[in-house]
């Protein structure tokens, strides 16, 4: 199988480990990361996540390389592909930044915006539910 | 006469403690839009919290009956609000708020799940979300929380 710059493979297994950068207190809660942090980027119809493990440290270490603007990292939910494309989503690469990946399949209704948001808030309860919330401690 | 004077002296102190509520889940709700007021504020690429959105869910909290459980907030990359009902992972409700008068939300219940739109006039919440939050809230009785 084809590999990437940073040496993971092309297609992303189900069950890689996919982390979720949180930088806003209000993406979650002491139970869970909220919906609203899954939900896609308009400008990209996607929502930006990490191939790495769920381990604190490495999260950190991830969030340093990569971030972008004056933001700091609060905490990070973590879920495995498959659970993602049990929703009907997929888990695709996109390389820079190294071990970055995309959730692509987005509904997007040109004619209905209001039920447009609906179905994405739909699709992101059920990956919250099923994500684990990692406290990420300030370095 | 004693009687009625402490029922009215009760109906004020709920009364101050309902609006004690709610003005707190509003402060809160102003807070996190203050947070995300700027362009990208979370490096991505994200639109600002729309004001419109923000008052529309302010709207929402005050028009929302006292019964019901307070929600949290959550701010969403097309500056919309999210309001969430969360009383465990797997039992959800969430309402997005955005610019316009139709309200998106969607439901989790294990494995049942759902979505749908309704209009919000800016005063009364729709019946079907009222019984939504019930719904969820209500489950087991054990989640329930006060106003």
């Amino acid at each position: 199988m084809a590999t990437l710059p940073s040496g993971l493979p092309e297609i992303v297994a189900d069950e890689e480990e996919l982390v979720r950068f949180l930088t806003q207190s209000n993406r979650f809660n002491s139970i869970m990361a909220k919906p609203a942090a899954f939900l896609p980027n308009p400008k990209f119809r996607n929502t930006s996540v990490f191939r790495i493990i769920p381990d604190p440290e490495l999260i950190r270490l991830a969030w340093q390389q990569n971030k972008v603007g004056e933001g700091s990292l609060k905490a990070a939910a973590a879920c495995t592909a498959i659970e993602v494309r049990k929703t009907g989503l997929d888990v695709l690469p996109e390389e820079p930044p190294s071990r970055h990946a995309n959730l692509e399949g987005w509904p997007w209704l040109d004619g209905d915006a209001d039920l447009q948001r609906a179905k994405q808030l739909e699709i992101a309860q059920g990956i919250a539910q099923k994500s684990k919330l990692v406290a990420v401690t300030a370095p | 006469m004693r009687d009625a004077v402490t029922a009215v002296v009760d109906h004020a102190e709920q009364s101050q403690a309902l609006f004690g509520g709610k003005a707190t889940a509003i402060s809160n709700l102003k807070t996190m839009a203050k947070e995300c007021s700027t362009p990208d504020w979370d490096g991505e690429g994200t639109v600002p919290v729309n004001p419109i959105a923000v008052l529309l869910a302010e709207n929402f909290v005050r028009a929302l009956p006292d019964d019901l459980p307070l929600p949290e907030f959550a701010p969403e990359p097309d500056g919309s609000v999210t309001l969430d009902w969360i009383p465990s992972q797997h039992r959800l409700f969430s309402i997005s708020v955005s610019s316009s008068d139709r309200l998106a939300y969607a439901w989790l219940d294990g494995s049942d799940k759902g979505h749908a739109v309704a209009r919000f006039d800016g005063s009364r919440v729709p019946a079907r979300i009222i019984e939504g939050i019930k719904e969820i809230m209500d489950h087991g009785n054990s989640t329930l929380r006060p106003a």
